[in-house]
């Protein structure tokens, strides 16, 4: 461990804005995924100047810096496997300009979405990306993911909601990328470059986002099946079909049990329902396009078919998918759900096969593994849910990952949708990016020379995150 | 790691429940401490893996790590929204008793006596947790049981009783935040006291342009619970022409500490000074939300701008 200049540290952001005691340490070790590590500071700054002030320092004595917004990320991103300095963004939280006759919103990275969005409502407009984690998860961090959610399959993922952006570089200079435009072709789309990058090419300091009018009209609709092969057939026919669903997810029976669980919504459980949900600004419109899908899902033998525009009963059903992901936990008492392989995306025509794809790898490896998501997008999640005591469990758990993603892989899918690469996916990132990680290694190189930002990240991650990675659990051996 | 484990033996058992939160921090929006301080130390996540750091050896049982688990007003929101079941406040208290064992004791939010305590032993029939008892010599907290509802600090007539740590909940701490939004928003009227469970307000850790709050006409401030609510806090916004005041609390037999009852009398006393000094009782109010009740807690708060509106200001 390399020594802090604290009293530097300290000039720059004011005492109140670091943190170097052991036990608050511990604690910006972790975020949501499985990894742990100790970073050496936590300082949040609160102007651009105090970050670019803080890269020139580390820049210089090679220090890691590792920008961290809401800590929700569920692939290791923040976690500081080489130490480091956290940057905690979550001090630079101020919405600077809503400008309605432009159509875009300027933001700091801090700024939790859906504060943004609550700003916004009053306007009748909304920021669209909106991941599950929206009450927590920052501006600044969706854009290093490139966040996506429910909604991404009609609206897009943060990719194509930012219109340009403020970067601090690794040597503290501040660059200015995109436009205020909607269009633009000037040059090399550096901010989209930037948007996905995990924090390993620069600091992200101030954003331009645009946002769209809140529909008038949501209608959302159930459909239980008999069987995951089914539902994953209607996904495929409804995105063939040309409608445009503004949301469009798939609970498989694990899911609904954890979900009837924690919130007694009494979902019917089945072997996996789909979601749908239409908008638009004509109800006539929007009836037309739930018809479709409802029509599609009965061809594929979908049952307790309805939809509402009951904004109560939409909630309902809503939350249930919302609150999934921490729901899980509660699925059985003596196992823990982690995240791990829980966001590929696979072509449409794949879904069916892909979802009993999942289970019958968990049968195999005699785990618990779920498939549920944003299959509107081709994304597909899973969750691994097991005795995190048990080493012989993160076994099987690593076995039956290496084989999803084979299995991802060998059908033109993607490692990971929306959650980004971190730590926990780079195995087979790298296999799948092997004829490009030559390129991405030379960007990475070209604005951060001296390997500053977030390392060990994306192409630096280990392969073997078990062994390379301290895991947050207390594993037997 | 074993003789560590030992060593927390009460909150041993947690093991478990520790591993299965997932850390997904949807924690945050509920816990006044993060919104105060904006550090993710201070939130409840930060506790679990805080406990979880104890329990396996990787945190020491230092002062400062002590101190988190002691800092805590177990208003138990988060433990509501938690949907992965994990007992927080359960968990924050088993592990209070063994670092009391160890002789680390906060203070956290932990309620503490000055030397002017005049050992009347009001406090010790007051406390709602039988926290408070006198030990032979003076009056004590026991610091597992304390859950810094703050209805102490508020019977006390001495004053004696107190909470170091208040993170922005303290008396002065709201006299200030509410005589600041009167001082800065020219079309302010109105300061809203409100108990962490009748406002429910989201995370909010984000900051407004100027143009779109220099409209405001109230503020609200969290105080924690009902029962913290005193004349000197309710009168203070008056002394920077506030129009009125209207405090927010549980409903009858929903307040964990009994604050609510406390409050109703406090706001009672308050109105008949505020007649005798011919001054509209009218511009107090006490209302009661369920938790949650957004919709409710926002009617209640327009209705009594509107009243204010027809009363106009204090002349």
């Amino acid at each position: 461990m390399k020594k802090i200049d604290e009293p530097r540290l300290r000039d720059i952001v004011g005492e109140r804005n670091i943190k170097t005691d052991p036990s608050d340490l511990y604690i910006y070790g972790s975020d949501s995924s499985v990894h742990h590590a100790m970073p050496w500071a936590v300082v949040k700054p609160e102007t651009i100047l105090q970050v670019q002030r803080i890269m020139k320092y580390a820049n210089e004595e090679l220090i890691p810096v590792i920008a961290r917004g809401g800590g929700s990320g569920m692939c290791g991103q923040t976690v500081p496997v080489q130490g480091g300095i956290i940057l905690d963004m979550k001090g630079m939280n101020k919405i600077l300009e809503i400008n309605l006759e432009d159509v875009y919103c300027r933001v700091e990275p801090g700024v939790i979405d859906d504060d943004l969005n609550l700003a916004l409502k009053q306007y009748g407009v909304f920021y669209p990306p909106t991941p599950a984690s929206s009450r927590i998860a920052t501006i600044g961090g969706e854009i290093a993911n490139n966040a996506s959610g429910v909604r991404s399959v009609k609206y897009g993922a943060t990719r194509d909601a930012v219109l340009g952006m403020k970067v601090v570089l690794p040597d503290g200079e501040l660059v200015s990328l995109g436009a205020h435009t909607r269009v633009e072709a000037s040059g090399y789309q550096l901010h989209k470059l930037m948007v996905g990058s995990e924090g390993t090419l620069g600091v992200v300091v101030e954003a331009i986002l645009s946002f769209v009018p809140i529909p008038e009209f949501r209608c959302m609709g159930v459909a239980n099946f008999d069987s995951l092969n089914d539902a994953g057939h209607a996904i495929g026919s409804i995105m063939a079909s040309g409608a445009i669903p503004s949301m469009l997810e798939l609970v498989d029976s694990v899911a609904i049990k954890a979900v009837n669980k924690t919130m007694d919504l009494g979902l019917k459980e089945v072997a996996a329902a789909l979601i749908f949900e239409a908008d638009g600004m004509v109800k006539e419109a929007v009836d037309y396009e739930i018809n479709k899908m409802k029509k599609i899902c009965e061809k594929h033998n979908g049952q307790d078919i309805h939809a509402s525009y009951d904004p109560k009963e939409r909630e309902k059903i809503f939350m249930g998918r919302k609150k999934l992901f921490p729901a899980l936990s509660k699925y059985d008492d003596n196992l823990a759900s982690t995240a791990l392989a829980d966001d590929m995306a696979v072509p449409y025509s794949k879904m069916a096969e892909m979802a009993g794809k999942i289970h019958e790898i968990a049968r195999e490896n005699n785990i618990v593994m779920t498939a549920y998501g944003h299959c509107g997008s081709g994304c597909m999640h899973t969750k691994i849910l097991m005795d995190t005591k048990r080493k012989d469990q993160w076994d099987s758990a690593k076995k039956a990952i290496t084989q999803v993603y084979e299995y991802v892989r060998s059908v033109n899918g993607t490692t990971s949708a929306e959650h980004g690469i971190g730590l926990s996916k780079a195995e087979s990132f790298k296999i799948e990016k092997a004829d490009s990680l030559g390129l991405l290694t030379s960007i990475k190189k070209a604005l951060d020379p001296n390997n500053i930002l977030n390392p060990g990240k994306l192409m630096q991650a280990p392969e073997n995150w078990i062994t390379a990675t301290n895991l947050r659990y207390s594993v037997n051996s | 790691m074993e003789n560590i484990t030992k060593k927390f033996k009460h909150l041993e058992k947690w093991q478990g429940t520790l591993a299965s939160c997932i850390r997904c921090g949807y924690c945050y929006e509920h816990c006044p401490m993060f919104k105060h301080t904006g550090w993710e130390s201070d939130a409840p996540r930060a506790k679990i893996i805080t406990a979880f750091g104890l329990l396996s050896g990787q945190v020491e049982a230092s002062e400062s790590a002590a101190d988190k688990l002691f800092s805590c007003f177990y208003c138990k929101r988060c433990e509501a929204a938690c949907s992965s079941g994990v007992p927080l406040t359960q968990i924050f208290t088993d592990a209070k008793k063994d670092l009391v064992e160890m002789g680390l004791k906060g203070p956290g939010t932990t309620s503490i006596t000055t030397l002017n305590c005049a050992r009347c032993l009001i406090c010790v029939g007051a406390c709602p947790h039988e926290a408070r008892f006198y030990d032979g010599n003076a009056i004590a907290t026991d610091p597992a049981k304390c859950q810094a509802c703050g209805i102490c600090l508020e019977v006390c007539p001495a004053r004696a009783a107190k909470i170091e740590n208040n993170f922005g909940t303290g008396r002065d701490e709201l006299i200030e935040k509410a005589s600041a939004f009167l001082n800065t928003h020219k079309a302010s009227k109105a300061i809203i006291f409100a108990c962490n469970w009748s406002y429910y307000p989201g995370l909010m850790a984000s900051v407004l342009p100027e143009s779109e709050t220099k409209e405001k006409n109230y503020e609200i401030l969290v105080n924690m619970c009902g029962g913290r609510l005193d004349p000197q806090l309710l009168m203070a916004p008056f002394l920077h022409n506030a129009w009125g005041i209207m405090a927010a609390v549980c409903p009858d037999g929903e307040c964990q500490h009994e604050g609510n009852l406390k409050a109703k009398k406090i706001i009672k006393t308050l109105c008949n000074t505020l007649k005798s000094i011919d001054i509209n009782p009218e511009r107090v109010r006490l209302v009661q939300i369920p938790a949650g009740d957004k919709t409710l807690f926002q009617a209640e708060i327009d209705t009594f701008v509107d009243r204010l509106n027809k009363l106009g200001p204090i002349r």
